[in-house]
């Protein structure tokens, strides 16, 4: 708002954006002028390149394709890469944008997931690890079951920012330990072998900031525990925690301010001793 | 699926990356320190270095188990696995640089300098391996195995002052290995969930910005010392320190065969293969 005097004089402004028209596609950038308005964020930009149809060069185009959903950074679906850095394009304005950097707005996909289409990205393998760690409190009845136990002040305080997670993946595409996974299909493999193949890839992977964090948020639930061991022991498996190099880029991108190296500390304590434990007390 | 192998390594990775973790303290880091401590004493003086090194040399022939159990093996499977560690990440340092990042990459870096640094400086003090033949005709002809534990400060003297690039070469590589091993105190800390807060953390940082410092002043100081030693003068000192050691019967003859570099060839019949590591100091009827 502020702001309104030094850019209402722009009257467009330059869009740079990594293109792919399949997964089996080659990416190609393509450039847009964008008319300026004041308070605009990226989505509504990629609106107005939609309905504009062309690029730059006047070239006839499909509009861009990008994933939201709730457009107040809670969901995490519009998770991009927005001038080098890993965000949201619901809550990245575009007035503070071209305070950066007046020349052009840069947009790419996140590095570290398999491109389906444009800016859109296939994050299946976020939930095939919170699957692994069981990252809920497990409830195997629908009778009522009362209340669960009380938590302390204290509990509540540390579990609720570890609960504000939106599994958006920012952590995960600016951790130098994450590296990107994708499975093609063969020719003629059926879904099933195709997603099993997937998943044994996955499983390889180093399983993230974010779930670690959500192993942590469970763990210390006083319901989720029983399950406590279970969860560490997932965490280290093959590309589990040991994974972590300690360069806490998750912590300084996270647009939750989740304490995720606090997490990753706490969940690393936990594996200290579940180690000791698996050696020791057979 | 996979291979035997890799599934063996798979499903022992906590534990192999926690021991790899667990190396570069104990006991890699640790010898590190009482190594640096002790070339540090050159700082005193000529006959300190010497009966440090001498000190060394009295665990006898215990002193290749030692070196093996303790220093090598660890080392090389530290180093070994590192390399495999480095080539699993993707450093990102420019477009997100934030000072514990520069810091992960950094380790990474200093981690193959490191690496490349004590593979050359063992060929150069000790040149790798002890066998007469060997230190003969390929390591002391490249220029290496110019450290002669009994003429310990003259032979490392000359070891430094041989080219101006050597003390430019330790300085770089003694420096990547205590960052390190400063850095690897902190990220080690975190990894096995001994300080978890951020201000815990913060603290640790002190900590190991507190180890570093020291260590570098102590490891600079100590190259400065060697480039400075006058080499003639510490050997002359160094025969009479032997003088004595010979008469109290501390050390024996066979031992100082390796006297220094330039007249190794004089006393060559009393070579093993084991060279220079196996002193037998506890009486003087070694032979
Ligand atoms: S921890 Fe933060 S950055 Fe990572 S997925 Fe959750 S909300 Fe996104
Ligand atoms: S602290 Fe660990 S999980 Fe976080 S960015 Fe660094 S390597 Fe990745
Ligand atoms: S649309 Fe939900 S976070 Fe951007």
């Amino acid at each position: 708002m502020s702001n309104h005097s030094s850019t209402t004089k722009r009257k467009t402004f330059a869009v740079r954006v990594l293109r792919k028209d399949s997964p089996e596609s080659e990416s190609y950038w393509e450039r847009h002028d964008v008319e300026y308005e004041p308070d605009m964020n990226i989505i509504s930009v990629l609106q107005k390149i939609a309905s504009k149809g062309e690029s730059s060069s006047g070239k006839k185009i499909a509009p861009v394709a990008w994933d939201c959903n709730c457009l107040e950074e809670v969901c995490g679906a519009c998770t991009m890469v927005v001038n080098g850095k890993t965000r949201q394009a619901c809550s990245s304005l575009i007035d503070r944008l071209l305070e950066e950097s007046p020349s052009e707005i840069v947009l790419s996909p996140m590095s570290k997931f398999p491109v389906v289409r444009d800016l859109v990205v296939d994050r299946k393998r976020i939930f095939h690890n919170l699957k692994k760690v069981k990252a809920w409190v497990p409830v195997d009845t629908y009778s009522d079951m009362g209340p669960g136990p009380k938590q302390s002040r204290q509990q509540q305080e540390e579990a609720y920012p570890l609960s504000e997670c939106m599994s958006c993946g920012c952590c995960l595409e600016a951790c130098p330990q994450y590296l990107k996974i994708e499975v093609t299909r063969k020719n003629g493999e059926t879904d099933e072998a195709f997603e099993q193949r997937q998943k044994e890839a996955y499983d390889k992977g180093f399983i993230g900031a974010n779930t670690i964090s959500q192993v942590v948020l469970f763990n210390n639930n006083p319901t989720g525990q029983m399950n406590a061991k279970e969860r560490t022991d997932a965490i280290m498996q093959e590309g589990g925690i040991q994974i972590c190099g300690n360069a806490q880029n998750c912590v300084a991108v996270c647009p939750k301010e989740i304490p995720l190296t606090t997490s990753i500390a706490k969940a690393g304590r936990a594996a200290t001793i579940r180690g000791l434990q698996r050696i020791f007390d057979k | 699926m996979s291979s035997a192998q890799s599934s063996f390594l798979a499903r022992h990775e906590f534990l192999i990356r926690r021991l790899h973790s667990l190396t570069g303290l104990l006991p890699v880091g640790a010898y590190m320190c009482v190594h640096l401590f002790t070339n540090a004493t050159i700082l005193d003086s000529v006959q300190l270095f010497q009966n440090a090194i001498y000190g060394i040399h009295t665990l006898g022939d215990a002193l290749i188990l030692v070196e093996w159990g303790f220093i090598f093996l660890p080392l090389i499977f530290h180093a070994v696995l590192g390399m495999a560690y480095v080539s699993g990440g993707l450093p990102n340092p420019t477009a997100y640089s934030y000072g514990s990042n520069w810091r992960y990459t950094l380790q990474r870096a200093t981690g193959i300098i490191a690496f490349l640094f004590i593979f050359w400086h063992v060929f150069h003090m000790h040149g790798w391996f002890h066998a007469e033949w060997w230190l003969e005709n390929v390591a002391r002809p490249l220029g290496g195995a110019m450290f002669s534990p009994y003429n310990a400060a003259s032979t490392a003297g000359k070891a430094m002052q041989s080219t101006p690039i050597v003390p430019i070469l330790y300085t770089i590589g003694v420096l990547a290995c205590v960052f390190h091993f400063a850095n690897g105190l902190w990220t080690m800390g975190i990894t096995w969930g001994l300080w978890t807060t951020p201000q815990a953390q913060k603290r640790a940082n002190f900590l190991s910005i507190g180890v570093g410092t020291l260590l570098g002043i102590v490891s600079l100081s100590a190259i400065a010392a060697f480039t400075q030693v006058d080499t003639k003068k510490a050997g002359e000192i160094e025969e009479h320190l032997q003088e004595k050691r010979l008469e109290s019967g501390f050390i024996n003859e066979k031992q100082l065969h390796h006297k220094s570099v330039d007249d190794h060839s004089t006393d060559q019949e009393n070579s093993t293969s084991k060279g220079d590591e196996t002193p037998k100091p506890q009486n003087g009827s070694g032979t």
